[in-house]
C-alpha cells in the first residue's frame, strides 16, 4: 500500500482565545501529487498548513507527512517538509545567500553540501547578481524567489506553498508555475494555496476546498470541471454569491 | 528562471540525535547578527566600564581607604565587571527572541528539526558568548588600570557562566512574553539595575546603616559581585558556597521554567 504524502485525521485547531480554526478537518494527498488547496480568507488554509509544519500545535486530531507523525516524531517530520510561506518570515537585513544557507544549516546540513545546493539554487532561481544584497532591498518578486529557495534547501520531499505568487508579477509567475511543473514531475509532492483560480486550475491534478475550518469539498480537477468552470464549482462550495462576485444585477 | 539542472545529490541525513550544525547555525547566525550591530552590542559596555572604572575607581577611589587590604579600583572593578555580564546576558536574550518573533523569522527554527532544548542551548550558548566578550573586554580595560588580578579562575569562569545563563533564561522568558519594546525593557529598568547597583558593586555591607543590611543580603545580585569578588581578589562578604547554591538552583529553576514555556509553545507557536 503507497503511504500518503499528507495524511491528516480529525484536526482541530482551537486558538487560545477561543476561535476555531479548523475544525475536524480530514483530507489525504497522494505522494506525487500536485495538491491545490483553496478556500477565503480566514478559512483555515494557513492554519492547516501551521499545523503541519511546527508553527502551529493542533488542538486534537492527527497528521501524518509520509507515515511520519508530525506531532510525536516532529523532527523527522519536519525534514520532509520544505515552506514557503504567505508572508515574508525572514531576517530582513540577513544576506540572500545567508538565508539560505542557514535554513540549511537548521536542518542538519554539511557545509560543503549546504554551498553546492545554495550555489545551484541561487543559478536556478537567477538570484546571482543579487546574491549579497540583504533581503529588504530586493522586490517583491525577488523576496518570493528567496523563500522559495529556503524552502527547497534541504531538498524536502513535501513543498508546501502558501500563495507563492502573491504580488508577484506576470513574468516571474509563470517563470515559477514552470519551474513547479517541473519539480513536481521530478516527484516532488507539492500543495499549494492561492487566490489565484487559474494558477491552481493549471498546475494541480487534485483540488480541496476549505471554509469556515471545514473540507467541504474534495477531489480530482476533472471532478470539478466537469460540471463548468472551477470559479463556480468554487463559489458553490464555498456558498458565496455568484451574482455579487459577477456584478450582475 | 534556467531550465532544470541535476541537483546536488544530498547525502541522506542520519536520524538526529543532536542536531549539532543546526545548533551552531544558530550561534553563527546570531553572531553574524551581533556583527551587524558592534557598537551597540560591545563597544558601549566597554565604554560604561571604562567610565566607571576611571570615575569611581581611578579618580574618586584615589581618595577612599583600601578596603580588605585592596585598593578602590580592584574592589569596584569584579561589580562593574558583574553589572556588564549581566546586562549583556539579558539583552542578547530577550532581543534575540524577541526580534525573531516580531520579525516572524522565529518560524525557521520552528519548522526546522530543532527540540525545545536545542533552541534554548543555542540561545543560551549565544549568551553566554557575548558575556564573555563584554567581559574580556572589561578585563583588559580593567589591566590598563593595574585592576585585574584573577584568584581562582575555576570559580571567576563559574560566576561568568552561570550569571550569564540565568540572565539569559530570564531574558528568554521576558522576550516571549514581551510584546512591545516597552515591556521587553520593564524587567532591566525596574528590576536588573536598581538591584545591581545595590547589590554592593561600589560599597560593602557594613558601609551600610544597620537597618539597610537587610536589603543587600536579601538581594541576589549581592551574592553574584560578592561570588565575582571573590574569584578576584579573595575578598568576600558571605559564605561562597551559599551564594554558589543559590545561584546554581536558581539557574536550575529559570530553566525548568524556560524548558515549559517552550514545550507549550508560549509566544512561540500559534
Amino acid at each position: 500500500m503507497t503511504i500518503p504524502a499528507v495524511c491528516i485525521s480529525h484536526l482541530t485547531k482551537v486558538y487560545r482565545r477561543g476561535t476555531v480554526a479548523v475544525e475536524d478537518l480530514s483530507m489525504t494527498i497522494a505522494p506525487g501529487d500536485f495538491f491545490g488547496f483553496l478556500g477565503p480568507n480566514g478559512a483555515g488554509k494557513s492554519t492547516t498548513i501551521h499545523c503541519m509544519t511546527g508553527i502551529a500545535k493542533p488542538t486534537s486530531g492527527k497528521i501524518e507527512i509520509f507515515g511520519v507523525d508530525a506531532v510525536k516524531d516532529y523532527r523527522e517530520a519536519r525534514r520532509l517538509i520544505g515552506l514557503s510561506p504567505q508572508e515574508f518570515n525572514v531576517d530582513t537585513f540577513a544576506k540572500v545567500t545567508q538565508i539560505i544557507d542557514w535554513m540549511g544549516g537548521y536542518f542538519g546540513m554539511r557545509a560543503a553540501e549546504r554551498k553546492a545546493r545554495t550555489d545551484m539554487l541561487i543559478d536556478r532561481f537567477e538570484l546571482g547578481p543579487h546574491a549579497k544584497k540583504q533581503f529588504r532591498d530586493l522586490s517583491g518578486g525577488l523576496k518570493r524567489r528567496v523563500i522559495l529557495a529556503r524552502a527547497l534547501i534541504h531538498d524536502p520531499k513535501l513543498l508546501i506553498l502558501d500563495e507563492p505568487t502573491a504580488g508577484v508579477d506576470v513574468e516571474l509567475r509563470r517563470d515559477l508555475w514552470r519551474y513547479l511543473q517541473e519539480l513536481n514531475r521530478d516527484g516532488k509532492t507539492i500543495l499549494l494555496t492561492s487566490h489565484y483560480l487559474e494558477e491552481i486550475e493549471r498546475l494541480c491534478r487534485t483540488i480541496a476546498i476549505i471554509n469556515g475550518g471545514k473540507i467541504v469539498r474534495e477531489g480530482p480537477k476533472a471532478d470539478f470541471l466537469a460540471t463548468g468552470d472551477l470559479e463556480e464549482a468554487y463559489l458553490a462550495a464555498t456558498g458565496a454569491e455568484p451574482d455579487h462576485i459577477t456584478g450582475a444585477a | 528562471m534556467s531550465a532544470i539542472d541535476n541537483t546536488a545529490e544530498l547525502t541522506p541525513m542520519p536520524p538526529m540525535a543532536i542536531n549539532w550544525i543546526g545548533l551552531w547555525t544558530l550561534i553563527r547566525r546570531e553572531l553574524s547578527r551581533l556583527m551587524r550591530v558592534p557598537t551597540q552590542a560591545f563597544i558601549a559596555p566597554w565604554i560604561s566600564a571604562l567610565m566607571f572604572i576611571f570615575v569611581f575607581g581611578y579618580i574618586v577611589g584615589g581618595r577612599i581607604a583600601t578596603i580588605g587590604g585592596h585598593r578602590y579600583i580592584e574592589f569596584v572593578l569584579p561589580g562593574i565587571l558583574m553589572i556588564n555580564i549581566i546586562n549583556a546576558a539579558f539583552l542578547q536574550s530577550s532581543s534575540q527572541i524577541y526580534f525573531q518573533r516580531f520579525l516572524r523569522y522565529i518560524e525557521e527554527a520552528l519548522v526546522a528539526p530543532f527540540s525545545y532544548v536545542e533552541m534554548i542551548v543555542g540561545l543560551l550558548a549565544m549568551t553566554v558568548v557575548r558575556s564573555v566578550i563584554t567581559a574580556i573586554g572589561i578585563l583588559l580595560i580593567g589591566a590598563a588600570f593595574g585592576a585585574t588580578s584573577i584568584s581562582g579562575i575555576l570559580e571567576f569562569l563559574f560566576w561568568i557562566v552561570s550569571v550569564a545563563i540565568i540572565f539569559g533564561l530570564l531574558g528568554i522568558i521576558i522576550g516571549l512574553w514581551a510584546n512591545n519594546f516597552e515591556q521587553l525593557t520593564m524587567l532591566n529598568i525596574f528590576f536588573i539595575t536598581p538591584l545591581s547597583f545595590v547589590g554592593g558593586v561600589f560599597n560593602t555591607v557594613h558601609m551600610l546603616p544597620d537597618w539597610m543590611r537587610w536589603i543587600a543580603w536579601a538581594n541576589p545580585f549581592f551574592y553574584f559581585i560578592n561570588g565575582i569578588r571573590h574569584s578576584m581578589i579573595g575578598f568576600s562578604e558571605a559564605p561562597e558556597l551559599l551564594g554558589a547554591g543559590f545561584t546554581v538552583t536558581l539557574a536550575v529553576i529559570l530553566a525548568v521554567v524556560v524548558w515549559k514555556l517552550f514545550s507549550v509553545g508560549y509566544g512561540l507557536r500559534e
